[in-house]
């Protein structure tokens, strides 16, 4: 028996407080890693992008348009392998417009080219080239939706208005991460066919394989400059910096994220505060006996110190078992197949975990200060007359 | 200690001690010049109305407060000048603790709350561990050592407390209403073993209680009355 050991064992006195405590330390540490690992994943989605491909954009903006016939400039340019342009269209399902999914007008060939992640069976990528009404959709997607091959289904366009006829074409998996597996790509011509004169041959974005990952950067100055004495000039960025430039406009949610984790986090000390502030009340006369038998105020305050501590401890110990199940197999499985271009690892980082182990020790006994120094400061017997 | 006539010397001395508190700017002196003497092995009882000063009375001798004025010397050694810090240290060496209502660790097993003044001992786990076990039979309770308090009769949680009271061996154990919350079979039983403390082991016992039973068996019985000796 040690003095720690005592003050370990105090947590079992009273269960119902003590369960519910640990619960509370529980999930927030969970929520905290929850948290932290959506920033983290999101932030470092940039590091899974693929080397060898750049993207061009208005210089701009993204919602500016840039005309199709800059593919086929940029695809002149040495050590660019394989061109491909797109269009954001913005479908949605009438069935559920809640339902978020990226719907994207692109020349079907090209995309295959520069994005070699992309898995379809022949039969199939033969069938979406030869219907101009065709679509390939990611595998989560389909299985979401319940769409299968030969489907014919019918979406709302919302930056393009008007039904939109579909036939699923086929379906794709992915050999990376990186790569959206919840994406409707579609022929680009039967979205440009049907605009007017002033809206046609413009494309939101093109990107480029290049030959050599190491080049990006000078390549990237040359289609720039190509362009810069244009009326619409161009940026050009690796797709780690393009991911990047996306997330900005992201940046107020994941620091709200950020936020919220550090408040969870807080809201658990001053709950293991309450708690502990509770006990020391009930446990007033007894520190009184402690001291009366020859124990010292630094004795008093490593009880309650060390009470708190504990349930910080187990309490985070239970929030991280349960969080990397929670997180990677549940959380993580399902965004990675939905959202893989934002979330393409969604895995708890060890780092993480001892993060939120550590707070949930640390904030505990922080928490615990201010009880453990009213019960050292007790006059041993004001603390003998007070009955629990 | 003082040697005095019969041999025995005083454990136990104080001269002209005082104790006031204040409640708001009202001055409560609660024990006024108070001379009194105890002597090493004896069995004294402090019997009074409430508000006599009994308990302020056995907080100064078991060293848990100071008096206002005056001297006290418990166990060769001046209490009233010392520090919280060095007081603690006199109490864990000299005085055991015997309270009305127990207030032994729920979380704790017998053995164990008997254990925990050792804790500050710097012994070998072992050997607190033996001396636990000595003091639990001396109190008769052998074969409850792995109970936890709530398995206990009121009686063996008297004597789990008398056990811890004894376990560092000190020279004065000091009982506060040790039988007041016990019935008279587990009273006398309580008695009895405080009895034995004070013949077998030479205890000094100090004693404070309501019950008329109970300070007949002490060799000495001090009546208080509003902060001083009544004669």
């Amino acid at each position: 028996m040690t003095l720690l050991g005592v003050a370990v064992r105090n947590i079992k006195r009273s269960k119902l407080r003590t369960s519910l405590t640990l619960a509370v330390v529980a999930i927030a540490t969970l929520f905290f890693i929850l948290l932290r690992t959506v920033v983290w994943s999101w932030t470092s989605a940039s590091e899974f992008s693929a080397k060898d491909r750049i993207a061009t954009r208005h210089k701009v903006s993204f919602v500016m348009m840039l005309p199709k016939r800059y593919a086929q400039e940029i695809a002149q340019i040495p050590g660019v392998k394989a061109v491909a342009y797109a269009n954001w269209f913005g479908a949605k399902n009438p069935k559920d417009e809640s339902d978020f999914f990226a719907t994207i007008a692109t020349d079907p060939r090209a995309l295959l080219e520069v994005y070699h992640e992309i898995q379809t069976t022949p039969e199939q990528k033969q069938a979406w080239f030869e219907n101009r009404r065709g679509a390939l959709v990611g595998d989560a997607l389909a299985k979401k939706e319940g769409w299968k091959v030969g489907d014919k289904i019918t979406l709302t366009g919302s930056i393009y208005p008007g039904d939109w006829e579909f036939f699923i074409s086929g379906i794709y998996t992915t050999t990376t991460t990186n790569v959206d597996r919840s994406t409707l790509y579609f022929n680009w011509d039967y979205m440009n066919e049907s605009l007017s004169a002033r809206q046609k041959d413009q494309v939101g974005w093109i990107l480029a394989n290049i030959s050599d990952a190491g080049a990006s950067g000078r390549i990237s100055k040359e289609i720039d400059a190509k362009f810069g004495e244009r009326d619409l000039q161009t940026v050009t960025m690796s797709e780690a910096a393009l991911n990047q430039s996306f997330l900005g406009m992201f940046s107020a949610i994941l620091k709200a994220v950020d936020l919220v984790s550090i408040v969870m986090i807080l809201i658990m000390g001053l709950i293991v505060g309450n708690t502990i502030a509770m006990g020391v009340r009930e446990r007033t006369n007894e520190y009184g006996v402690l001291r009366a038998i020859g124990f010292l105020p630094k004795h008093i305050a490593q009880f309650v110190l060390g009470e708190a501590a504990a349930i910080g401890l187990f309490g985070g110990l239970i929030g991280v078992v349960l969080g990397y199940p929670f997180v990677n197999a549940l959380v993580g499985r399902a965004l990675e197949e939905n959202m893989g271009n934002m979330f393409p690892q969604f895995r708890v980082q060890p780092g993480i975990a001892v993060l939120g182990l550590g707070l949930a020790v640390v904030l505990a006994v922080f928490s615990a200060v201010l009880p453990a120094r009213q019960a050292a400061s007790l006059k041993v017997v004001d603390a003998l007359r007070r009955v629990g | 200690m003082s040697e005095t006539t019969n041999g025995k010397s005083d454990i136990i001395a104080l001269n002209k001690v005082g104790k006031t508190f204040w409640r708001g700017k009202e001055r409560l002196d609660v024990l006024q010049e108070l001379d009194l003497t105890m002597k090493e092995g004896s069995f004294e009882a402090l019997m009074g109305p409430s508000g006599s000063g009994k308990s302020t009375l056995l907080n100064l001798i078991a060293g848990l407060d100071v008096p206002s004025s005056g001297s006290l010397r418990v166990a060769g050694v001046e209490l009233s000048q010392m520090s919280e810090g060095d007081r603690a240290g006199f109490r864990a060496a000299n005085i055991g603790f015997v309270f009305q209502t127990y207030n032994l660790l729920p979380v704790l097993t017998a053995l164990e709350n008997v254990e925990l003044p050792l804790l500050l001992a710097k012994l070998p786990a072992a050997e607190r561990r033996k001396r636990a076990q000595t003091a639990l039979k001396v109190v008769g309770l052998e074969d409850r050592m792995s109970h936890y308090p709530r398995q206990l009769s009121g009686g063996q949680e008297q004597r789990v407390t008398i056990a811890r009271a004894i376990v560092s061996d000190p020279k004065i154990i000091v009982a506060d209403e040790p039988t007041g919350d016990l019935d008279r079979h587990a009273a006398n039983e309580i008695l009895n073993l405080l009895g034995k403390l004070n013949t077998e082991f030479n205890k000094t016992i100090v004693m404070v209680t309501h019950d008329p039973a109970a300070a007949e068996r002490a060799s000495i019985c001090h009546r208080l009355d509003k902060g001083a000796l009544a004669l």
